[in-house]
């Protein structure tokens, strides 16, 4: 809930987002000095502890002040059985503007949909039943779909092979950053690199 | 006698070659990136305090350069082969402690794309093993020209 209305503060700039990033799932300025791609899997427990206690700080502090363009991208792990229908899910969701609620009930409620595989019914929660009915369609479109494929092809070929990691990039620099973070570490990294 | 072989002494100046390389090579790929980035990957390990992992972070690396050097030239092999093996020593009990605790996360050897698994545990052990053998020569007296 934190994380969706930082969202919400932060989502106008982002209607002139970059033309490779999907703008209903980035966040902050596309011209902020610094670009962080968050490649997760909703299935994966520090995906969540990442999104939930990470991804908020990042918001409150550089995000919003226009530091920072954040975009999130979808890596789904073969070993988890349903992050790939959660993943096609959210980025159906980013169609009609609602990402963000969409991952935050995802990751919220990971032990039980992970257990029981109603994926659907965690996501409708948080939908309209006008939004449910076009996000339901669009998950099974095949340009959803391909767009999670290029999310991954993306990652691997950053040289992503696990979950979540963040690829900083800064002018023509780029950092990978991968699994749980210590804020004061990657603050003090973005704080540099903004200098 | 084996010692005094030429067969040995150029195994020898391969396994200082190679072993000094390498670890010119892990330093380069940490000092070329913001420090933070290796102290993510220490802290990761779970085993120090923030303020050892911020001082490990900021000289291992050029503590790797300065034995990478120092066994590719040759000099005070001593000193840098066993310097050399107790860090490989170290980085393995910790890579395996990591590995039987089911922790997933990178081993910070070579920057990104390096979890521990097998592979990398062979490899260390490996490179463990022909640094200990290069510090029983040095010390055996075994020196080989630079």
């Amino acid at each position: 809930m934190k994380l969706l209305t930082l969202a919400l503060a932060a989502l106008l700039p982002c209607l002139a987002a970059s033309s490779d990033a999907d703008p209903g799932k980035s966040l902050g300025s596309p011209t902020a000095p610094i670009r962080i791609e968050v490649f997760s899997d909703f299935e994966c427990p520090a995906c969540k502890g990442l999104h939930e206690q990470i991804l908020p700080l990042i918001m409150r502090d550089y995000v919003i002040p226009g530091k920072v363009f954040l975009v999130s991208r979808e890596f789904p792990l073969a070993m988890h059985k349903y992050s790939r229908e959660a993943a096609s899910y959210a980025t159906a969701a980013a169609r009609v503007d609602k990402y963000q609620p969409v991952a935050d009930t995802l990751f919220k409620n990971q032990a039980a949909w992970e257990v029981s595989g109603k994926v659907w019914d965690t996501v409708a929660n948080v939908l309209t039943p006008v939004e449910a009915r076009k996000v339901q369609l669009l998950a099974r479109d095949p340009s959803v779909m391909g767009e999670v494929e290029r999310d991954v092809d993306a990652g691997r070929a950053a040289g992503i092979n696990q979950t979540p990691t963040m690829i900083v990039t800064s002018g023509t620099r780029r950092f990978p950053v991968a699994g749980a973070v210590n804020y004061n570490l990657l603050r003090s990294m973005l704080d540099g690199l903004l200098k | 006698m084996v010692s005094s072989s030429r067969v040995f002494r150029a195994v020898v100046l391969a396994l200082r070659w190679l072993l000094g390389a390498m670890f010119v090579y892990a330093a380069w790929t940490k000092l070329r990136q913001p420090w933070e980035l290796f102290a993510m990957s220490i802290d990761a390990y779970k085993v120090l305090p923030y303020w050892a992992v911020l001082a490990v972070a900021r000289t291992l690396p050029w503590a790797e350069l300065a034995i990478g050097l120092a066994l590719m030239a040759g000099r005070w092999l001593r000193v840098s082969a066993a310097a050399a093996s107790l860090l490989l020593l170290g980085f393995f009990v910790l890579m395996v402690r990591t590995y039987v605790k089911g922790m997933q996360i990178d081993c910070g050897c070579f920057g990104l794309g390096d979890p521990i698994s097998p592979r990398t545990l062979l490899r260390d052990g490996t490179l463990l093993a022909g640094c200990l053998f290069l510090t029983w020569t040095s010390f055996c007296g075994r020196r080989t020209a630079a």
